[in-house]
């Protein structure tokens, strides 16, 4: 095992990511903003640095700064956290060539998985289902018309460098295909500096359904189930649960070697994401691969007994899976994850500022990832995600019980936060008897 | 939200009393009026904080409180050794390794006592391996370095004093 890692995150992941470190013995090394100076995380790791201003593109982005810090705290891996440079090749090859190990899938991975044309080709030739649409990047937006006619609208375009619904854009039929083309492309252009597309059928109303995968050195890849995400709003997941409602033992057993295969046609190690549309036909193809811990990885720990943080680094240093060979994974009860954002529950506009009480619900079956502190100001530069509450039931009925007992009784008092909506979400007929999609959250979206 | 002459009265009243703070809530906005200064909270571990605070030592809080850490010294002799209002303190820009001399059978860039125009390098930070040459970016006399040769230093943190 390493002996000691630089976290190269901030906020409830890299506080997450210490607890792992402490539990096998690993030291750690914060980096922080000058935002960021009284950070939980600064005030829990071993050591910290400060590698630049509040502004992330100058500290949490900025290669040098993290490679540095490690470089001079004498730290033998990095943990990316998400977000930030968590997929971003470049740092993870970096970090590589100064000796220090990335904690987490190659470079060849990562970049594979992050163009979402050739992640798609890629996925098709290792025979998972994905949905009808272009072999790679399109040409032109006649290609993208004849292709189109070719599988029947609705049609949506997406940025082969895209992720967060920038360079997305819907088409009902060829004009407007003809008018996405060029704002679509204009989009990717600006936002990610690569102007390529490719078009997929649009499947209406789907649910949303990840498998968690792990992968080591040896060979092995295990699913360890799926996460039910499809309370999102903007492509923004609110709530994740486990198991899904929707899900059998036969399909969950399918869609998990889907998830397998995808891990190996792309060499993947360690601990990955493969996230896939489910249509009300109950037919599944592959949406995209996440190359690195996700927010909602609690869920999958709480139904499955696996510390996945921990498995990251065994796998980082060349240990295999932990789990026993034979043992089949099945979900053990039920999970749900509700994020706490600094936010109004009514307009979702941010809330910073100073957190002024609080009080975290405890108890049977729950756990909060959080970096909060009474008195701790949330700083208006960074996500606004503030904790994570997780319940544990025997049922899905239990865990839904639990759950409300357990918003009602978080107390932050000072900024605005999500938990009067997640009590709305929570209270929803359709939400409770689990018939739900992608297409929820409208119903709370104040116009 | 509120009128001129209200929030008048509201300071005034804050003021006069107790009262750490008022926070309002009204109509969408927020209003919030700190009363008399509070206690500073002090980080531990940082330096042994003076009984008595002079005035330029009240930190306004905003977003980001500048708690001193353990890279930032407090450069308490500096300041007890009088008014140094002429005293300017160059930080570092990026994190890395702090090297005064180009290499190390090098004289230093600059010592205590020395002059330095704006622009003149005073050290060199190195961060994966480049070398980056840090310039004044005022004149004036070296008064303090304040990191050993060879040393790691935090973005931010204190590398020289200079007295114009």
């Amino acid at each position: 095992m390493f002996s000691k890692i630089l976290i190269a995150n901030r906020g409830e992941i890299a506080v997450r990511i210490i607890a792992a470190c402490r539990e096998l013995g690993v030291a750690t090394v914060a980096v922080h903003s000058e935002a960021d100076r009284d950070c939980l995380h600064v005030e829990l790791a071993d050591q910290s640095v400060c590698i630049g201003p509040a502004a992330s593109t100058d500290s949490y982005l900025n290669v040098t700064a993290v490679i540095s810090a490690a470089e001079i705290t004498g730290a033998e891996a990095i943990h990316p956290g998400y977000g930030f440079l968590a997929e971003n090749a470049r740092f993870a090859e970096i970090a590589e060539e100064c000796g220090l190990v990335f904690i987490g899938p190659s470079a060849e991975a990562i970049r594979l998985m992050g163009n979402k044309s050739e992640a798609r080709r890629s996925v098709a030739e290792a025979g998972v289902p994905v949905l009808p649409g272009s072999d790679g990047a399109l040409e032109s937006s006649r290609h993208a018309l004849i292709l189109a006619e070719e599988i029947g609208y609705p049609v949506i375009l997406k940025a082969s460098a895209g992720g967060g619904g920038r360079g997305m854009r819907l088409a009902w039929d060829g004009d407007e295909l003809r008018n996405a083309y060029s704002m679509a492309s204009n989009e990717a252009e600006k936002a990610f500096g690569d102007p390529t597309l490719y078009l997929e059928k649009f499947v209406q109303n789907p649910r949303h359904i990840e498998f968690q995968i792990l992968a080591d050195h040896q060979g092995r890849v295990v699913h360890l189930g799926e996460r039910e995400c499809s309370i999102q709003r903007r492509h923004q997941k609110i709530l994740e649960e486990a198991p899904s409602a929707a899900l059998d033992d036969e399909l969950r057993a399918e869609m998990g070697r889907a998830a397998v295969a995808v891990a190996r046609a792309a060499r993947y190690t360690n601990a990955g994401t493969v996230e896939f549309l489910l249509s009300e036909d109950r037919t599944f193809t592959f949406m995209e691969m996440n190359t690195r811990i996700q927010v909602e990885h609690p869920v999958t720990e709480l139904v499955t007994d696996v510390d996945l943080v921990r498995e990251q680094l065994n796998i980082a240093c060349g240990e295999p899976i932990s789990i026993a060979k034979r043992r089949q994974i099945r979900p053990r009860g039920h999970a749900i994850e509700f994020r706490i954002n600094a936010e109004d529950p009514d307009t979702l506009r941010p809330s910073p500022g100073r957190i002024t009480q609080l009080a975290l619900p405890g108890g049977p079956g729950v756990r909060v990832d959080t970096h909060l502190y009474s008195g701790y100001t949330v700083p208006p530069y960074y996500d606004s995600l503030i904790a994570k509450l997780l319940v544990h039931g025997k049922d899905r009925k239990e865990a839904i019980v639990r759950g409300r007992r357990a918003l009602e009784m978080f107390r932050i008092e000072g900024i605005k936060t999500s938990i009067p909506l997640q009590l709305r979400i929570l209270a929803d007929p359709d939400f409770q008897t689990g018939d739900f999609n992608t297409s929820f959250m409208e119903r709370y979206i104040s116009k | 939200m509120f009128k001129f002459d209200e929030l008048c009265e509201l300071i005034r009243l804050v003021g006069s009393t107790e009262v750490a703070s008022l926070e309002i809530e009204h109509a969408g906005g927020r209003l919030r009026i700190d009363g008399k200064a509070p206690v500073p909270v002090v980080n531990l571990g940082a330096a042994v904080p003076a009984p008595t605070m002079s005035a330029p030592q009240t930190v306004t809080t905003g977003a980001a409180p500048s708690g001193s850490t353990q890279g930032a010294p407090a450069a308490g002799s500096l300041e007890a050794a009088g008014a140094e209002e002429d005293v300017h303190y160059v930080v570092s820009p990026i994190v890395g390794t702090f090297y005064r001399a180009p290499n190390p059978d090098a004289e230093p860039y600059v010592k205590v006592g020395d002059a330095i125009e704006s622009g003149g390098t005073l050290c060199i930070v190195e961060a994966m391996k480049l070398m980056n040459e840090i310039e004044s970016d005022t004149s004036g006399t070296i008064v303090k370095v304040f990191v050993e040769n060879a040393q790691p230093v935090e973005f931010g943190e204190r590398l020289f004093a200079i007295r114009s």
